[in-house]
């Protein structure tokens, strides 16, 4: 009786091991999948004429290098990619500097005004963009901004969010370096620029991919702000394709591929300080 | 080398006062602890000295000149932080290097004095290594290296060795006393280890909520207390107290009654007035003070035990309660339930008044 029952209880533990991986393992495919079929399907569709790609035609096609040729022909490229990184790249040097010295200070300076002004910081976040559209487009105006990247950076140098990480992440970051450094004679700018940014540089570095990631796709503001050609960057310009009135979503996929891979390279570029600043940058 | 004075230095958060008034004079190359226990304002009077705290009132000397406003590089100290604060993107020399650097030194000299520096703590090999690279006790090193080649007036270490392990605490405690020997240098060091604070200073300082209690060489403060407070916090086990009070005089000495054995009465040997019959006093006897001879003896229920080997330590209680401990040499014959005759010799017995001061 004995050994029936222990037979028995052995099968019984692996499956309740081995059960429960397999269900996690079928939910993350499942995840991995719905992640990744748009951009499998947009891989095949960029092979495909805009016909089979409205008859939903799921496999590799003979009009990749047709759909270059066009996308190439109907499209500044080299004009295009430069708008976009200028504006991605300058967008994103400027809102790390700027929010990580306010991150950094909020938590280094103590006043009493500091949380309450960090609570009304915060509070933005809550403000929907679309209740900010039309007051930042007549500020613009009347600045004389409109067609210009300039009106596409202003609004995103101070960013709420990443202001609210830097903070968090300055937490930990070790006072006593910071004391060390006065005791060696820095001026707080120095201990900022010389300690604060190298030691932390896991934290800029995940922040420059997610703050680039979204400067870089930004569209519904340079919609609103930028109406020539010779200043749209290429989310506008894939989108202003995709809205033709005969779109060719084969030169559509050609422009939404290419629009991807700066954003794909420099997550690819960055990944392991991304992770490490996502756990937290001092080691 | 230098002199530092503290007078009437004071320190308010808020409301909220942390030092409370403390007047100091530290001799050049004098090795000097501050020590007490938690929120005490220790490390608040040493990083006051650093300039990392302002100074609510008071003035701060440092070789003969006002440095309250001074910013904390130009005071000619400096500081060796409790988690070491190496900068974690240098190497060990560029970390030793970075104050010289910045204060415009040349290269070569910035070399001399970094290599200097590494013969003197042994870092030779470790120089081209990340701190992230080093042990907790290189890490130390390399802390106190950054210190010294700075040729700084005056040494900060703020509970340098509280990350370390028994053993490498102890060993840096003879390196810092070693440095100091050949430095000759003025140190102000903090801790809450008395052990470290009776085994490096050559005078102490006892904190205890923003003020002094009692400033003096280790021994001075062993011995002659000024306080129930600075009697307790010197001398591990603590010193044992117990409530009495004088029911006469006899010539110079107070004859005494605990409350805790009365059937004795023991004359305890005062320099001064023997306090009238009635007074309420407290008696303190080191646990090391316990003999197996003595003029005097308690009787002691012996509860528990610590065997460190030399010696044990042999914690009981008198019939009426109260926790008494006893350091013996001959603890292996000892066992719980065992009734032990302490026997003591009064002239080392210290006397307290209620409010704790020292009676003498």
């Amino acid at each position: 009786m004995t050994a029936i029952s222990t037979s028995r209880a052995v099968p019984a533990s692996r499956a309740s091991r081995v059960l429960p991986r397999a269900a996690t393992y079928v939910a993350l495919s499942v995840a991995a999948f719905v992640s990744v079929f748009p951009f499998i399907w947009m891989m095949i569709s960029s092979t495909n004429t805009s016909i089979d790609i409205i008859k939903g035609k799921a496999t590799f096609g003979r009009a990749f290098s047709n759909n270059v040729a066009n996308f190439f022909a109907q499209v500044d490229v080299p004009l295009v990619f430069w708008n976009s990184a200028k504006v991605a790249i300058l967008a994103t040097l400027l809102t790390i500097a700027v929010s990580s010295l306010a991150g950094y200070g909020f938590e280094m300076f103590r006043s009493k005004m500091r949380d309450r002004i960090y609570s009304l910081v915060l509070l933005t976040l809550m403000v929907p963009f679309a209740a900010l559209m039309i007051p930042l487009f007549m500020m613009m105006g009347k600045a004389g901004l409109i067609n210009t990247h300039i009106a596409i950076l202003l609004p995103t140098v101070a960013s709420a969010f990443i202001i609210f990480y830097f903070r968090q992440a300055t937490k930990a970051f070790p006072t006593e370096l910071r004391d060390a450094a006065k005791v060696d004679g820095l001026k707080e700018w120095q201990i900022f620029l010389y300690i604060y940014v190298p030691v932390m540089r896991s934290t800029y570095a995940a922040a420059f991919v997610i703050v680039f990631m979204m400067n870089w796709n930004n569209y519904l503001w340079p919609l609103i702000v930028l109406q020539s050609n010779d200043t749209k960057t290429i989310t506008l310009v894939v989108s202003s394709l995709a809205s033709a009135y005969y779109p060719d979503f084969g030169v559509v996929m050609i422009g939404t591929i290419l629009a991807t891979l700066p954003t794909l390279l420099v997550f690819f570029v960055m990944q392991r300080q991304f992770v490490a600043g996502m756990l937290g940058s001092v080691k | 080398m230098a002199d530092v004075i503290l007078k009437d230095i004071r320190k308010t958060f808020g409301v909220l006062d942390v030092i409370k008034g403390v007047d100091l004079d530290i001799k050049s190359g004098e090795f000097v602890v501050f020590v007490g226990p938690s929120g005490c304002g220790k490390s608040t009077l040493l990083r006051m000295i650093a300039g990392l705290e302002d100074i609510t009132s008071g003035t701060l000397e440092i070789g003969g000149q006002v440095m309250n406003d001074v910013d904390p590089s130009k005071r000619g100290i400096a500081m060796v932080f409790q988690s070491y604060a190496l900068y974690p993107h240098m190497t060990v020399r560029e970390n030793m290097g970075f104050a010289l650097r910045f204060a415009g030194q040349d290269k070569a000299e910035i070399a001399r004095r970094v290599d200097a520096a590494a013969k003197i703590l042994e870092l030779g090999p470790l120089m081209d290594r990340k701190p992230k690279a080093l042990s907790g006790g290189q890490r130390q090193r390399v802390a106190i290296g950054r210190a010294i080649v700075r040729e700084p007036d005056v040494f900060l270490f703020d509970e340098p060795l509280s990350n370390l392990d028994a053993e490498l605490r102890v060993h840096m405690r003879v390196e810092i006393a070693r440095l100091h020997k050949e430095l000759n240098a003025t140190i102000v060091y903090v801790t809450h280890d008395q052990v470290e604070a009776m085994t490096l200073a050559d005078k102490i300082v006892v904190l205890r909520a923003g003020i002094v209690e009692q400033v003096g060489a280790p021994l001075d403060l062993y011995d002659d207390p000024a306080n129930l407070f600075v009697a307790g916090f010197i001398g591990s086990p603590r010193m044992n107290v117990f409530a009495g009070r004088v029911i006469g005089a006899s010539g110079t000495s107070a004859l005494v009654s605990l409350d805790g054995f009365a059937d004795k009465e023991i004359a305890v040997p005062l320099q001064g007035p023997v306090p009238s019959a009635g007074t309420p006093i407290r008696l303190g006897i080191r646990p090391e003070h316990f003999t197996d001879a003595g003029e005097d003896s308690l009787s002691i229920t012996i509860d528990m035990f610590e065997h460190l080997g030399g010696e044990t330590f042999a914690y009981g209680r008198s019939t009426s309660g109260e926790t008494i401990v006893v350091t013996t040499r001959n603890g292996r014959s000892l066992s719980t339930g065992h009734v032990l005759k302490a026997g003591f010799d009064p002239t080392r017995a210290l006397l307290f008044a209620e409010d704790g001061k020292r009676i003498r």
